[in-house]
């Protein structure tokens, strides 16, 4: 041997497109003495068939024949030969490649090299995740705040909410117990959304941890829901950045929705004018969206489209045929609540009732419109 | 012209030209779509293949292919060393019935050279160079949109992709294809564009659906390939259905020459045996083919294939069927049998020639003639439902004898079918 050996004899895969197809393996590094037997040879490719092989890894052989190897051609380029297989090296298929120059010939001392390789299907994978709403979206929250909802762009996978999610105080400190942490993380079925509750029994005056620890926020003090970056997404990735809400807390609502005082702005007959209620303190975002429904006078129930926003201070329907006269129903479900966890018929945190546990569940309330 | 059915057994049918040929939407403005003699480079083995579909042999070794993708039928001028003699290949024993495996395992086999797995290979159709009696398939990696398209010798057992973007070739556009998108109950309408291919006196003979009103069709090509393709629509009588059916393409064809005169007999799904003198298959025609033959309801052809038997030199007509036997009619009585009447009610058959139908023993996916003594067949047996073989099945009554349980199997059970007197009897022929 007259020239040195700069680097030993390996296998490479490629997965890129080159003009000779997409994917190829090659031995690299081949070596003077090899280039030169290999340029010298009239029909390599007959050679190389014993030489240089490649095989699908997973086919099971029938009836102990042989399989054939994947057809191919080969490629000499400086010190490397290349395999670049008829058909394009398929995603996920598991493959063999082998090199045993040995047959060769006599200056050859390298022995056979394997490589067991496949291309990974490529995911098309969306853009990064990250937090695209905290509701509620008002920046001054009551001091009996229940319930938040983190909104992602993708769907999300569970478990790393304890460790990513926390609220901060004015120092950026950890509020320490004052997110509740359930067993099993609250998200909903399309994993884009995830519930996070203040701790009920902190909230609840006159319960253990209330009396312990008191109210988990305080009047007037300003706070951070921190999300790290940490969560990780559907596809396995951490969210493009963290993000933080930064809040004020005012006066605790103690009351159940007045839904008799709310201000309803009736729609013109025969248009497609949405039909628009205002609240006077946010409700919850989520129950917003499914609780209340209109009927028309012979109780069917009218199609059309409901957006909440003002800080889920205004619901507005749309419906998809233009009003007609009469007279409609504003049903409002009794699964509806305000931020707080009050509901259209009692307050989350009450006193204890005294006498017998009687409780009255009416089935919702309702309000009427009338078109002419 | 009249398109009143024909209720008497008369040998008329209707030949309805079209004198404005546009306004049934038949006419092909400016004839052929497009004709190439020149190779189009999509580089690789797949030559200019979009699709591999049926295949056929035309004249002096041009092995066409039909590619319904591209809407386009191929010719590869197959040189010599494309083409290796497998004369010498033993094919079996003749006198006992034992076929032999060519390939065990074709399809584990293909996806192992195609670099895939077995679920991902397609073998579309199968076809016999008679002259070296080398076998060829029409083979797809993948079954979605990308699949890959090629052509697969067999050489003394071994697989061989053919080089096609180095092989000599022509081709030429079907026009009127239907829409990719557009669907029948249950399939694409573009799985039928082309449903069969064969090659006769100079002229390429396509069947399959195009997207118009009449919509199965005929083809006439030139080979050679030129400009002059004739097109014209056929239509049936089909008892099963009790209907005039224009749009159920011809599933299979053959063409053979009888009494001096060639014809064209079509098999259809469901499953009518048609029959069409050449002489009517003119450009712009609309031509009603005479039904001769109900093979019976609820079942598709898959090969049908005429052969000499080597036990009485008569020659007999064999359609291959998915659900059922096969069935083989005399050849004689294909030109002489009287077309079935029209117009009637459903009549589930067999009718015609149906009623003289011989079913033969064979399950196969592809079927050939390979030469006097044998067929060569793609198929799954029940013993090895996991893999398809490539084997020799001995003419003319298609039975594999080593793949049945027997009394004669036992060793000393009887023989009288002298078996052991010629057991190891090989023989190529």
């Amino acid at each position: 041997m007259n020239a040195p050996v700069v680097c030993q004899l390996t296998l490479r895969v490629s997965s890129a497109s080159s003009p000779h197809g997409p994917g190829s393996v090659s031995a690299c590094c081949l070596g003077p003495d090899l280039v030169a037997f290999l340029t010298s040879c009239a029909r390599p490719n007959e050679l190389l068939k014993s030489v240089f092989r490649v095989t699908v890894a997973q086919v099971p052989s029938p009836e102990g024949d042989r399989l054939p190897d994947v057809s191919g051609r080969y490629l000499l380029l400086e010190d490397e030969l290349g395999f670049i297989p008829h058909f394009p090296f398929e995603r996920d298929v598991k493959y063999r490649a082998t090199f045993d120059p040995r047959p060769l010939g006599a200056p050859l001392t390298a022995e056979s090299l394997n490589l067991e390789f496949f291309i990974p299907s490529e995911q098309k994978a969306p853009a990064l995740t990250e937090v695209t709403h905290i509701f509620p979206s008002c920046d001054l929250l009551p001091e009996n705040l229940l319930r938040l909802y983190v909104c992602f762009s993708n769907s999300m996978q569970r478990g790393r909410a304890l460790k990513e999610i926390s609220l901060l105080d004015s120092h950026g400190q950890p509020v320490a117990d004052a997110l509740y942490r359930p067993p099993v993380e609250l998200w909903d079925r399309s994993m884009r959304h995830l519930t996070v509750l203040l701790d009920p029994g902190r909230l609840k005056r006159w319960v253990g941890p209330n009396v312990e620890l008191g109210l988990p926020l305080k009047v007037g003090q300003k706070y951070t829901l921190d999300i790290g970056s940490g969560m990780i997404d559907l596809h396995g990735r951490p969210l493009r950045e963290r993000f933080r809400k930064d809040f004020v807390v005012g006066d605790p609502v103690r009351e159940r929705i007045p839904v008799e005082h709310w201000k309803i702005l009736a729609p013109v007959t025969a248009s497609r004018q949405a039909l628009v209620l205002m609240f006077a303190s946010p409700l919850d975002w989520a129950l917003l969206q499914q609780t209340i429904t209109i009927e028309s006078a012979d109780g069917l129930v009218i199609d059309g489209q409901v957006v909440v926003d003002q800080h889920e201070r205004r619901w507005s329907f749309t419906p998809t045929s233009p009003w007609v006269t009469g007279v409609y129903q504003i049903r409002v479900g009794s699964g509806l609540e305000d931020v707080c966890g009050n509901n259209i018929t009692e307050a989350f945190d009450r006193p204890l009732r005294k006498g017998p546990n009687l409780v009255t569940r009416i089935n919702g309330s309702s309000l009427i419109f009338q078109l002419i | 012209m009249s398109e009143k059915p024909i209720t008497s057994g008369h040998s008329r049918r209707d030949i309805l030209r079209f004198a404005a040929a546009s306004a049934v939407g038949l006419a092909l403005p400016g004839g052929l779509s497009a004709v190439s003699n020149a190779p189009v480079a999509h580089g690789g083995p797949s030559g200019p293949l979009r699709s591999a579909g049926v295949l056929t042999f035309g004249p002096n070794n041009v092995l066409l292919v039909g590619d319904i993708t591209g809407a386009t039928i191929h010719a590869f001028a197959l040189r010599d060393k494309d083409l290796t003699s497998q004369t010498d290949l033993i094919s079996g024993n003749f006198h006992n019935f034992e076929g032999r495996d060519h390939v065990v395992g074709l399809d584990q086999k293909l996806a192992a050279l195609f670099g895939t797995t077995v679920d991902k290979i397609v073998i579309s159709d199968l076809a016999v160079h008679q002259p070296t009696e080398q076998i060829f398939l029409s083979v797809e990696r993948g079954r979605g949109t990308d699949a890959i398209p090629a052509i697969v010798k067999v050489n003394h057992g071994q697989l061989e992709i053919l080089e096609l973007d180095s092989i000599p070739h022509s081709q030429v556009s079907l026009p009127n294809e239907p829409d990719s998108k557009a669907m029948l109950e249950f399939d694409p309408q573009q799985m039928y564009a082309i449903t069969d291919l064969k090659y006769y006196n100079g002229e390429v003979f396509v069947t399959g659906i195009t997207n118009q009103r009449f919509a199965s069709t005929v083809y006439r090509i030139p080979y050679p390939f030129n400009a002059n393709m004739a097109t014209c629509t056929v239509e049936i009588w089909h008892p099963v259905h009790g209907e005039f059916e224009t749009r159920a393409p011809i599933i299979r064809q053959v063409i053979r020459e009888l009494n001096g005169e060639p014809y064209l007999f079509g098999v259809y799904g469901c499953t009518p045996l048609v029959r069409f003198p050449l002489s009517v298959l003119k450009d712009g025609a609309h031509v009603r083919g005479d039904l001769i033959g109900e093979l019976g309801y609820g079942a598709n052809p898959l090969d049908m294939l005429t052969f000499t038997s080597p036990a009485d030199s008569k020659d007999y007509l064999l359609v291959t069927i998915d659900t059922r036997s096969a069935s083989q009619i005399a050849v004689s009585e294909l030109a002489s049998a009287p077309p079935q009447p029209t117009g009637g009610g459903i009549d589930f058959g067999p009718g015609g020639l149906g009623r003289a139908q011989r079913a033969l023993p064979i399950k196969a996916e592809h079927i050939a003639i390979l030469n006097s003594k044998w067929a060569v067949l793609i198929w799954r047996h029940p013993k090895t439902t996991y893999r398809l073989d490539l084997s020799t099945l001995a003419l003319p009554y298609f039975f594999e004898r080593k793949d049945g349980m027997s009394e004669m199997n036992w060793p000393n059970g009887p023989d009288p079918f002298h078996y052991r007197e010629h057991r190891n009897e090989l023989s190529n022929q």
